[in-house]
Parts: structure tokens; C-alpha cells; sequence
């Protein structure tokens, strides 16, 4: 009984802290352009970042390596030094966005200015890891994420034409430039790197071992899955409202009207409750993800279990990479810009994460009789084509629309 | 061996690509109609977007921080794209009556979020705000129109 309880606990938790800045700002903006036209790209950026999560944790428990160790090892030291720097570029812009992003909510419900927020919201994440342990971080950030289900309760509150709802899920491709950019971002939002290594990293913090790999893969599969419903209500539910109006959601508050118009005050304080803590998670995520890598590629000593005393270099560069992100957000750059940039960028980055993780997870000298199956190897190398065509194609089309601002 | 001649041409080379690529990314140039319709467009989208909070203060359906911190990010917002529209150079002189009908929306829309900031909390005067700012946006439509070639 206490087993099935924690694991209900662990997807509950991947729910609620499924969305990031990435997520919400691309879907609402997806839904404003196209309305249901793109859910068919959430679905694929869902089930994508499900299958790698699977597997970086499978390899994380059995191993007992999280994924830039895999990566280090298997890419050796060249090509473990360029994914090193192109995943902390990644991690650090993210960061610097999910901490713009708490002060934007922090400044639409207290009205106190952007800059002071910045910091409050780093002074707070930095409270909150010294106090609670990592379980109850991710436990704290996940269940207030549950908030957001008040979208959900919006896409029903607005009882939109069903049948066009469901077209939306059937792969379609538009030749508009702008189309293509959104098919990016919006799958690329879902597999952002520090997921997979924040994600195989804590599997190493709550000592996974081959035991856990049912709730690995529960985590993963149902967790994201349920969380990607979240995503797809959000597409829903801006596409309903903003797109026969025209609105361009290019503010994180916007994000909100769609349940304020449906359930009031209310419906607002709850979605920017769901959101602030989902962008907090995110920036607790993307922080440690940062310092993880950092650590795993030079051999020190890491992890939130192990405390400052003996992960001094791991507690120090997780400070830096805080102060760099604060200083990022207070230069005056819009957050939202920020994502749009980090989230593309990281499209550049995925083959370099990704790749390892499904040939390590897929390697029967390695991983015996928990290696890949014919059904995750086959998602894993689709998953693959897709993420290297993905990123070939995302520098161009940031360029040729202009960040998407067409 | 790199040629003298060779070595010399490559930072002129990377400067010229970061030179295009920059110029790419800020859109800097001649506003082409294309550009000024868009920029139009936009206008209309920020009053739609206007309209929606002002809504929700009429209705007494938000709270006053939000509809506050809403309304100072879109009238900045729409003062942005009055001095843009104003500032640029037009491709085509001839769309300059609606270039300069797109800054008097953009400054009124941006008027407009402003007396709503002002009061946050008023639902009489978020009615006249929401009112006023889908009249703006019809206006804004008009002009895309008349840039688009689609006016009466």
C-alpha cells in the first residue's frame, strides 16, 4: 500500500511539474496563431519527452549513472565538452527565463517592480532547497503545479467545437514558415534538455535502484502523459478565446485571461498560482540541471542529499549559475524573448543529449536484460530522425521569422 | 599554410555575416507595407487584448494588481509601436495617411490602458475603457484593410 502511495505521489508530482515558461508561452501563442491546428505537435513533443525520460531514468537505476555521465563515457571528452557547454548555455538562458517569468506572475498578483522580484524569487528557491529535502522539492513545486488544472476546467467551461478539436490531433503540415517555427518550438518545449537531466540525475538523489524501474517508467509514461494534458488545454483554451480575436500572447499574464474570463477571480488566482509554481519547479530544474552537469563532467562530488559540506563545488556552482540567471533576467530583456531564444536553442543541443541516452539504454553489454525493448527502440531512433531534423531546421526558421514575430 | 591575403578576409567575412544576421534578427531597414500592416495588425491585437482585461475589471471579475500590471505592459507596448511607426523610414511613400492614422490608434489605444491603470478597480471606467478600446481596434482593422487593398 505504502508502495502504490509513493507512487502515486511521483506521478502526481510529474504532473504538476510537467509545464515550464516554454511550454506555457508556445502553446498559448500556438493556440492564438493557429488555434487547434498544432496540438498534434504537442502530443508528439509529450510522448517524446516520455520515451527519453523512461529511458534516462532506466539507465540512471540500473547504472547507478545519470545522463552526462552516459554522455561523457560514451562520446568521450571532445564531444562531452561541447554538449557540456551547449546544455549550460541552454540550462543558465532557461533559468534566467523561469526566474523572469516568477517575477512577472509575483508582479501581476503584488504589483511591486520586475527588478526587486528577480531577486525575491532567487532568494526563495535558494530558502527553499536549504530547507526541504529533494523529494519534498520536487513533492512542493509538483502538487502546487496541479493548480493549472483549472485549464482544464476552462476548455470544458468554454465547450468548444469538439469536432475541430480532434482535427487538430492529426498531423498536418502548413508551408508558412511561421507554421514550422511553432512546430519547433512547441516540441522542442516538451524535450527541453534539463528535463532528462534533472530527471536521471534525481533518480540517483532518491536512490533508484532496478526495484524502482516500474515506477520509473509509471512516472514517465503516466506522469508527462497526464501533464501533457495540461499543454493541450492550454492550446485549447487560448485558441478558443485569442485567435477569433486576434490577440498575440506575447505577455506571460496573458496566459491567465482565458480563466479569468471562464471562473472570474478565482479562475485567475488559480492560474497564476498553477503557473508560479510550475516556473519555479522549472527554475529549481533547470538550476540543478546546470550544476549536475557541471559536476558529472569533472568528476566532483554532487547531489542535494549529499549537503554543501560534502558537495562544496556542486553547492557553489549551483550559486553561480543562480547569480547568473538573476543577472540575465534584471538586464531588462523580456522573459518571454528569452525563452523563445533558449527554447529554439536547445533544439540545437537535443542530439547531443539525446543520443547517448538511447545508446546507452539500447546497450544489451551495459544494461543486460533492462535494455531498450523493439517498441523503445523504435520510438527512441523515430524520436531521434525527428529531433536532428528539428534541429537542422530551427536556426533558419528563428531567422526567417523573426523569433516568431512573423 | 593560410595566405596572407586569406587570413585578412576572414574577420571581414564574419563581420558582413554577423552584420546580416543581425540585421535580420532586428528587422532594421525601410518599413515595407508588409511591415507597416503588421505593425497595424499588432495595434489591433493589443486592443483586443485591452479589451479582455478591461472586461474583467468591469466586470468585477479580476484582480486590481493584474488588470494594473496588465494594462502598464500593453499601453508601453502600444507607445512602443506609435514611436516605430513614427520613427520609420516608409518603402512606399503613398501609405504615409495610414502610417500616420496608425500612430494616432497606437498613442489612443495606449491612452486608453493608461486611464485603466490609473483606475484598476472602477468598473464604470473600465466599461468606457473596453468600449473605446474596440472602437480602436475596428479602427486599426480599418487601416489593415485599406494597406491590404480590401477597404470599400
Amino acid at each position: 500500500m505504502r508502495a502504490i502511495l509513493k507512487i502515486a505521489l511521483g506521478i502526481i508530482a510529474a504532473i504538476g511539474g510537467f509545464l515550464d515558461i516554454g511550454d506555457l508561452v508556445f502553446t498559448t501563442q500556438a493556440g492564438a496563431l493557429f488555434r487547434y491546428d498544432l496540438l498534434w505537435a504537442v502530443v508528439l513533443g509529450v510522448v517524446g519527452i516520455a520515451v527519453y525520460a523512461e529511458m534516462s531514468g532506466r539507465v540512471a537505476a540500473v547504472s547507478g549513472r545519470p545522463v552526462f555521465d552516459v554522455i561523457r563515457m560514451r562520446m568521450g571528452f571532445g564531444m562531452g565538452l561541447l554538449a557540456l557547454v551547449a546544455s549550460t548555455i541552454v540550462n543558465v538562458l532557461t533559468l534566467a527565463a523561469e526566474l523572469g517569468g516568477i517575477a512577472i506572475i509575483l508582479e501581476l498578483l503584488f504589483d511591486a517592480p520586475y527588478g526587486m522580484f528577480v531577486f525575491a524569487a532567487a532568494v526563495a528557491l535558494v530558502v527553499i532547497v536549504a530547507l526541504l529535502p529533494f523529494g519534498g522539492i520536487e513533492r512542493f513545486f509538483g502538487y502546487g503545479g496541479l493548480l493549472l488544472f483549472v485549464v482544464v476546467a476552462t476548455v470544458f467551461h468554454q465547450n468548444p467545437d469538439w469536432g475541430e478539436v480532434g482535427r487538430g490531433f492529426i498531423p498536418s503540415i502548413d508551408s508558412s514558415t511561421l507554421y514550422l517555427y511553432f512546430v519547433v518550438g512547441v516540441f522542442a518545449a516538451a524535450l527541453m534538455p534539463y528535463e532528462v537531466h534533472f530527471y536521471s540525475s534525481g533518480a540517483i538523489e532518491e536512490g533508484w535502484t532496478e526495484e524502482n524501474l516500474k515506477e520509473n517508467r509509471l512516472n514517465a509514461i503516466v506522469g508527462y502523459g497526464v501533464g501533457g494534458i495540461l499543454a493541450v488545454a492550454l492550446v485549447i483554451v487560448s485558441g478558443y478565446l485569442f485567435h477569433p480575436l486576434g490577440v498575440e500572447p506575447d505577455n506571460l499574464g496573458t496566459v491567465a485571461l482565458p480563466m479569468q474570463g471562464a471562473f472570474g477571480e478565482t479562475g485567475l488566482l488559480l492560474a497564476l498560482g498553477g503557473m508560479l509554481f510550475c516556473v519555479g519547479g522549472a527554475a529549481i530544474d533547470s538550476s540543478f540541471a546546470a550544476s549536475y552537469n557541471l559536476a558529472q563532467f569533472l568528476g566532483w562530488e554532487w547531489g542535494r542529499y549529499q549537503g554543501p559540506r560534502k558537495a562544496p563545488r556542486f553547492t557553489a556552482s549551483w550559486l553561480v549559475f543562480l547569480l547568473l540567471g538573476i543577472a540575465i533576467a534584471e538586464s531588462g530583456i523580456n522573459p518571454v524573448d528569452i525563452t523563445e531564444y533558449s527554447v529554439v536553442l536547445a533544439v540545437v543541443a537535443l542530439p547531443l543529449t539525446y543520443l547517448p541516452v538511447l545508446l546507452i539504454a539500447g546497450d544489451r553489454s551495459f544494461m543486460d536484460r533492462y535494455a531498450n525493448g523493439r517498441i523503445a527502440t523504435f520510438l527512441g531512433w523515430l524520436y531521434f530522425a525527428v529531433i536532428v531534423v528539428l534541429a537542422l531546421a530551427a536556426i533558419p526558421l528563428l531567422l526567417a521569422t523573426n523569433a516568431g514575430g512573423g | 599554410m593560410t595566405a596572407p591575403g586569406r587570413k585578412r578576409a576572414w574577420p571581414t567575412i564574419l563581420a558582413l555575416v554577423l552584420a546580416t544576421l543581425l540585421l535580420a534578427v532586428s528587422g532594421c531597414g525601410d518599413l515595407s507595407n508588409d511591415e507597416l500592416n503588421r505593425g497595424v495588425e499588432s495595434l489591433s491585437a493589443l486592443a483586443a487584448q485591452g479589451e479582455l482585461v478591461a472586461n474583467g475589471v468591469a466586470r468585477d471579475a479580476t484582480k486590481t494588481t493584474y488588470a494594473r500590471a496588465m494594462a502598464r505592459t500593453l499601453s508601453e507596448q502600444a507607445e512602443h509601436e506609435a514611436e516605430k511607426l513614427a520613427d520609420a523610414t516608409l518603402e512606399e511613400p503613398e501609405t504615409a495617411d495610414q502610417r500616420h492614422a496608425a500612430v494616432a490608434v497606437a498613442e489612443e489605444i495606449a491612452g486608453l490602458l493608461s486611464t485603466l491603470q490609473t483606475f484598476p478597480g472602477d468598473e464604470h471606467h473600465a466599461e468606457l475603457v473596453e468600449k473605446h478600446l474596440g472602437e480602436a481596434g475596428e479602427k486599426a482593422d480599418a487601416i489593415v484593410a485599406q494597406l491590404s487593398g480590401d477597404a470599400p
